[in-house]
């Protein structure tokens, strides 16, 4: 459905991507991750057509985006950061224009909004301006306004972003049934939830590159990461430490009061690690099962929590 | 495109300080340049302006001429000596003094220079430029002719002296028919009744004045206000996600062109309405020259606002920019004071202004009862659609050039 080849874009002398390429294939729903200024921005522009890139090639739903722009924006729904609505028009006014402007035929569009504004849960309120909508609300009309013209590719930056619990609820049963459909959809997060959650294929960038790309269970391999064990003590002394040391046959290290013991076999290994640690004297105070998820993965390759 | 402009209409609708702004202030407004400028009603209501005439000569002539003058409906005079006149004028207590000197008649007769003198308080210039205007048009019209008239008859006999005086008199006639009129008083006061009242029958020029000047400035303020929406939707991301979908710059820029037209004619029509109401503007006498008028000024006024908003960056700078080129275009253009009373190079100036071409237009339509037809007329038109259409532009180029970069 999307297939990027050596895409660059330079700002002067700054680099934003260096020679991207990456394949999503049709109903996929693929997360972009990477810290900020890393290009993420940059990538979601120029393949929602307003940036135009230095050098290499999109398509999109098979047409090249570079000759056929308008087709490419047909097929495209792009979800943005900002919610942007007219706070002055009625969340019904903003549906109709929005998806007016694709040409959708009025009855049809009609009917559109009626069911998505069931789906959002907000068919009581759908005259109601939009500046008085709440939050969460306007976050979910912002969605939908991206929807009515049924695109093929739906681009979404950070939807989440500053939503209630009960939004953030509808949004992922949107999400969800958007996957179910077919909906091929581009996603970026900072939630390291969602995008474990959703996403059935994943790309790291990072300083204009994609750094890693594929499943969650394909990135954690590729990353040779191990789920480690974090045992802290009340106190501990030197010797005491050493003792223990002498008696793991895997990597470990402490870090203050802190032991962390990496292994492949979490759960047959903690079992033995407590029972040596209270044979040596030592004061346990707590036991924590760091697992190898997106947040370790990402910080592994990039250096940075994704929150940076 | 349309679906843009249908857009914005609602959202100007939905917008009451906007609908305020643009509807109701400029009410206000014209009620108080209309009163500034004594545009009230009809004519013969026109604030007057004061002049002191002494009469040295007291001859048929004179008498005749300013009791002619004082028939104008622009003065109301008064008469006395010539050292109370100097005396008021020094003072202060009156702005100007028109003394025919001894020898008027004699002169007018000989096509000889007149002794005629304007006297006038050198602190009060603006006035000065206002009687000037009133004195110059009509006392040049009442004795200029018949001074031209006696100088080409003088000047005919000093060249033929030997030609017999049946001749002369029959070349005198031809002399005189030329200018107009004829020897005869009755022709001369023929000549000021058709000419000079005729273009001033039902309306003040103060009120037109005011209504077209206050309505193109205001027009300019409120247009800058919806240029500004642009801005608006850059700020608010509706610009970037306008750019998501398939229409482009181009259409987006259109749709905003037709609203601020639609809402700038929308709101000259209804201060022309409202002086008709209010003040008795006979806007009936000419609805297609009004129609004309009002369309080339919207689309001019509009075209400024869109330009404005195609390279600023932000709406404070429009606010900014806006204010300082609406005052001084109206300043320049005649909307806060009529142009004749500008220094000449002000008045070279104006030409740069919408509101020049605006409010002499609606002069046209309402003073000088120009029909649509009259070339005049239909060169101040052309005139604000060249304007638009050279603004318009500009905002296309630059919009077009700055879209990605201002979404």
């Amino acid at each position: 459905m999307i297939k990027v080849e050596n895409l660059v874009k330079k700002y002067g002398e700054t680099t934003a991507l260096d020679g991207i390429s990456f394949e999503i294939k049709e109903g996929k729903f693929f997360g972009l991750l990477g810290p900020n200024g890393a290009g993420k921005t940059t990538t979601i522009s120029i393949l929602s057509t307003i940036l135009r890139p230095d050098s290499g090639t999109v398509r999109i739903a098979g047409f090249d985006l570079q000759k056929d722009p308008d087709q490419c924006k047909r097929n495209i729904g792009v979800v943005t950061q900002e919610i942007a609505l007219y706070n002055k028009l009625s969340a019904f006014d903003n549906l109709m224009f929005w998806g007016g402007i694709y040409d959708v035929p009025k009855a049809e569009l009609k009917t559109r909004i009626s069911e998505i504004l069931s789906l959002f849960g907000l068919t009581e309120r759908q005259h109601d301006k939009i500046e008085a909508y709440s939050g969460g609300m306007k976050r979910r009309i912002n969605i939908a306004s991206a929807m009515l013209h049924r695109p093929k590719v739906l681009f979404m930056d950070e939807p989440t972003v500053g939503v209630d619990p009960q939004s953030r609820n509808l949004i992922f049963e949107v999400l969800e049934k958007l996957h179910k459909e077919g909906i091929t959809i581009v996603y970026t997060t900072h939630y390291m939830e969602e995008a474990e959650r959703f996403c059935d294929q994943i790309g790291i960038i990072d300083k204009g590159k994609i750094i890693a790309e594929g499943t969650l269970a394909e990135l954690k391999k590729s990353g040779g990461i191990k789920e480690s064990i974090a045992v802290t003590f009340n106190e501990i002394s030197e010797e005491v430490a050493k003792k223990i040391g002498t008696f793991l046959d895997g990597e470990f290290k402490f870090t203050g009061n802190t032991l962390h013991y990496y292994s492949n076999q979490i759960k047959s290994d903690l079992g033995k690690l407590i029972v040596l640690c209270n044979d040596q004297g030592a004061d346990i105070s707590n036991i924590e099962i760091q697992k190898v998820n997106l947040e370790t993965i990402f910080l592994s390759l990039t250096g940075k929590q994704l929150r940076d | 495109m349309f679906r843009i402009a249908i857009k914005d209409l609602k959202l100007f609708v939905a917008e009451k300080r906007s609908m305020i702004l643009t509807f109701i202030v400029p009410i206000p407004l014209i009620t108080l340049f209309s009163l500034a400028f004594g545009g009230m009603g009809k004519s013969s209501d026109v604030r007057k302006l004061p002049l002191v005439v002494c009469d040295e000569d007291h001859s048929i002539s004179t008498k005749r001429l300013v009791q002619q003058l004082d028939s104008l409906p622009q003065l109301r005079l008064f008469h006395t000596s010539l050292d109370t006149a100097n005396d008021l004028v020094q003072k202060g207590k009156e702005d100007a003094a028109l003394v025919f000197h001894k020898g008027f008649a004699d002169s007018l007769e000989e096509g000889k220079n007149l002794p005629i003198e304007l006297r006038y308080d050198k602190a009060k210039e603006v006035q000065m430029g206002m009687l000037m205007a009133v004195l110059s048009g009509n006392l040049m019209h009442l004795v200029g002719t018949k001074s031209l008239e006696r100088k080409a008859i003088v000047r005919f006999d000093q060249q033929n002296p030997g030609m017999d005086s049946a001749m002369k008199k029959g070349v005198h006639q031809m002399i005189a028919s030329n200018f107009g009129g004829g020897t005869s008083t009755g022709k001369s006061e023929a000549i000021l009744t058709s000419t000079a009242l005729s273009a001033q029958a039902e309306v003040s020029p103060g009120l037109i004045q005011a209504v077209a000047g206050t309505a193109v400035m205001m027009l300019l303020f409120s247009v800058a206000g919806l240029g500004a929406s642009l801005l608006q939707e850059k700020e608010e991301g509706t610009l970037k996600k306008l750019l998501f979908s398939p229409l482009t710059p181009g259409n987006i820029l259109f749709g905003k062109m037709i609203s601020a037209n639609i809402v700038a004619m929308t709101q000259l029509l209804i201060m022309f309405l409202f002086s008709w109401l209010a003040f008795g503007l006979d806007i009936k006498q000419n609805i297609p020259g009004l129609i004309l008028m009002i369309i080339a000024t919207a689309f001019a006024c509009s075209g400024f606002g869109i330009m404005l908003a195609s390279f600023v960056k932000t709406r404070a700078q429009v606010q900014g920019l806006t204010t300082l080129i609406v005052l001084t275009m109206s300043a320049i253009g005649g909307s806060m004071m009529p142009t004749f009373v500008m220094p000449i190079w002000m008045q070279h100036m104006a030409v740069f202004s919408v509101n020049y071409w605006s409010i002499q237009g609606f002069y046209d339509i309402y003073w000088r009862l120009k029909p649509i037809s009259d070339p005049d007329f239909l060169m101040r038109v052309g005139m604000l659609f060249l304007i638009g259409l050279v603004l318009n532009t500009i905002a296309i180029f630059m919009f077009r050039r700055n879209i990605l970069k201002i979404a």
